[in-house]
């Protein structure tokens, strides 16, 4: 039926979409705990500016689709559900990203880069964050094109966009009535450990379990260098054994 | 804390870094901790206690967290290496740490040790999950959007971003201290504030566990909180002049003899007690003595000539067992009565009961009788439908009701003048 069609392409697109502001989020917050340190740089300033202003793009895109999709009074009450469970979903990203921006103020106002009698907190980190806003951003690398004054002009910026995330959270929260918690969540405790499928495709019916994943990729690493390791250790083993024999019986 | 950090920070005038060797990787700007105060000494001319004390509150607080041990959060002045956490991961009262932050690392956590969390960890896991339920398919979500992440760092980074977080919850979401934990943090302090500290810690611990179950907050009340459903059973039930208490009532007349002695029920039943054993007297004078000190200050002469008429006089009809020391100071003190003058030996009673006839009264049939028949109430059960729940009433004022009074005597006396003067038009 068409109607359903419609509804089921409405929620598959609102999930994508969810998960990549959730991807982004999860990014911006591991960009922001760099500021300040000794991995904090110009790149990184323009790395969360642009990072910020990508989830602000998928912020309102999700807004706008889940309160049309939510005001909608002809839909079922499972269909209901779950955009409930959706919109807490994007409530709860939308919270995060609010906190991760007022912090990434606060802390870019008190580690500004140019002055030379401020120094950045030696952290222990010194490689760079361009991956992780490559991934951010869904590009293969970054590109910096900014100057040098990027961060107390970006800073201004920052204040207006923090106003406007609040403002938009205040009319979510007057236009959109729903109880968040009413919601149920379909994860039960320890479901991090089963799939690592993205929620958004229904993983209440998958339980695949992925070995590599949950795994560090670091001692995934040290694992494949241990098992070489081994192999050259045997045949050393081996030849000198052999060596060894034909050594006694000549 | 932060301007301390800062400056230590300096490349001429800062911290000596050192690297942190981890069989292969090399993580540098770590130090030790004797290079911490050194520095702190020379910096602030201050003293090394002093020092140490900042040093330690850096840690506390954390600023600084250390590498080998990180739930030892004290500085120790030798060779124990620390680094310094990310200006995000800085204690501050405007960024509190948050429920879903936390259900967040713990969820990574679970992942990365594929489910072999700490006993408390899991405790806190599973509290969450239930508590913030609505939002768990975020936490799940974002756990896992966080790790993958980091991934696109590389190793020595992956490291310290796992210490750092590590440090940071171990700072803001400590472990439940046990005993063996007290003594733990308790490593770094001066010998006599230990000794202190560990008693004090020890009574505090016992004494929550004691009164945990009874706490209103912590267990709920049964049957139900009057404050929350409108319903006065519970005082009901409570009230001194009951005649089956309830059993929580009874189970704490067993955790001091103050409980019993507070608790006019209590009293009661220790009277019935002591009345058995011929040693009632002595309960009737803690009761006097009682009555003098906090009676009006007019009838004190009076009441204290009846106490030593009744208890204290040789040869008085109840006479009570004081030892001779404070006999004579008590009848000295009698000549000039004042409120206090019975002290001395409303004490010696007092020690008197708690020592002897306390313990052989928990231990006694009356008492065990008393906690197997005491009642254990109902929780009301809270009906699903909301308007079938009684509605909440305020009281009317007390103004209010005079008022009406009032109204009411004037409404008659300009009822009777109206109708006489219609009656008198008519």
């Amino acid at each position: 039926m068409p109607v359903d069609w419609g509804a089921d392409m409405g929620k598959d697109e609102c999930k994508t979409m969810l998960d990549a502001l959730n991807k982004v989020t999860a990014c911006y917050r591991h960009l922001v705990s760099a500021l300040g340190s000794t991995s904090d740089s110009q790149n990184l300033r323009e790395e969360l500016k642009k990072t910020r202003k990508k989830a602000q793009e998928l912020a309102v895109a999700n807004r706008t689709k889940l309160t049309a999709l939510l005001k909608d009074k002809s839909i079922s009450n499972d269909d209901r559900a779950e955009y409930e469970r959706l919109w807490v979903l994007f409530t709860s990203s939308m919270e995060i990203l609010e906190v991760d921006m007022k912090r990434s103020l606060e802390i870019g106002q008190s580690f500004p880069l140019k002055v030379p009698t401020r120094h950045f907190i030696q952290t222990g980190m010194t490689g760079s964050t361009t991956t992780v806003a490559a991934r951010a951003m869904s590009v293969q690398n970054m590109k910096y094109e900014a100057d040098a004054s990027i961060d107390t002009a970006d800073l201004k910026d920052l204040e207006t966009e923090i106003a406007q995330v609040d403002q938009m959270m205040e009319e979510m929260e007057m236009k959109v009535q729903v109880a968040p918690w009413a919601v149920e969540a379909k994860q039960e405790a320890g479901a991090e450990l089963k799939s690592t499928v993205s929620v958004g495709n229904s993983s209440v019916g998958v339980i695949s379990v992925c070995e590599e994943e949950p795994k560090e990729g670091g001692e995934g690493e040290a694992g494949l260098m241990k098992v070489f390791a081994g192999i050259i250790f045997t045949a050393v083993l081996l030849i000198a054994g052999i060596l060894g024999y034909l050594v006694i019986n000549l | 804390m932060e301007r301390v950090i800062v400056s230590m920070q300096d490349p001429d005038m800062g911290m000596k870094m050192r690297n942190q060797r981890l069989l292969i990787t090399v993580i540098p700007h770590a130090m030790t901790g004797r290079d911490i105060v050194d520095w702190l000494i020379q910096k602030y001319t201050i003293t090394e206690e002093e020092a140490l004390h900042i040093g330690n509150f850096l840690v506390k607080y954390g600023y600084i967290y250390p590498l080998k041990e990180p739930r030892n959060l004290c500085l120790k002045q030798d060779e124990t290496p620390y680094r310094f956490q990310t200006p995000y991961y800085w204690t501050s009262t405007r960024w509190p740490a948050s429920e879903l932050d936390y259900a967040i690392y713990l969820a990574k956590k679970n992942i990365r040790k594929q489910g072999e969390l700490i006993e408390y960890e899991k405790e806190c896991y599973n509290a969450l999950h239930k508590r913030i339920n609505h939002t768990w398919d975020f936490v799940v979500m974002q756990a896992r959007e966080q790790l993958r992440a980091s991934k696109q760092r590389r190793k020595a980074d992956r490291i310290v971003l796992e210490c750092q977080e590590q440090a940071y919850w171990l700072i803001n979401r400590p472990p439940v201290s046990r005993y063996s934990d007290v003594m733990l943090y308790m490593w770094c302090l001066p010998l006599k504030n230990k000794l202190c500290m560990f008693v004090w810690v020890c009574s505090f611990v016992k004494y929550c566990e004691q009164y945990q179950d009874h706490d209103p907050i912590m267990q709920g009340c049964l049957p139900s909180n009057p404050w929350i459903t409108d319903d006065i059973m519970y005082w009901n039930m409570n009230s001194e002049t009951v005649t089956m208490p309830t059993k929580l009532r009874v189970e704490r007349w067993s955790f001091s003899f103050m409980e019993l002695l507070n608790d006019p029920l209590g009293r009661k039943e220790l009277l019935t007690y002591l009345e058995k054993e011929f040693s009632a007297e002595n309960l009737c004078f803690w009761q006097a003595c009682e009555e003098v000190r906090h009676g009006e200050a007019s009838k004190i002469a009076a009441k204290v000539d009846e106490v030593y008429k009744q208890f204290l006089a040789p040869g008085a009809s109840r006479w009570v067992n004081i030892d001779s020391k404070t006999m004579e100071k008590t009848l000295e003190g009698i000549k000039h009565p004042h409120r206090f003058v019975l002290d001395d030996a409303q004490m010696h009673i007092y020690f008197l009961m708690k020592k002897d006839s306390y313990p052989r009264y928990l231990k006694s049939e009356l008492y065990k009788n008393l906690l197997a028949k005491a009642i254990v109430p109902q929780e009301t059960k809270k009906s699903v439908f909301p308007f079938m729940r009684r509605q909440r009433h305020s009281s009317p004022s007390p103004a209010l009701v005079t008022q009406t009074a009032e109204d009411n005597g004037k409404a008659k006396p300009s009822a009777a003048k109206a109708n006489a003067g219609t009656a008198s038009q008519i």
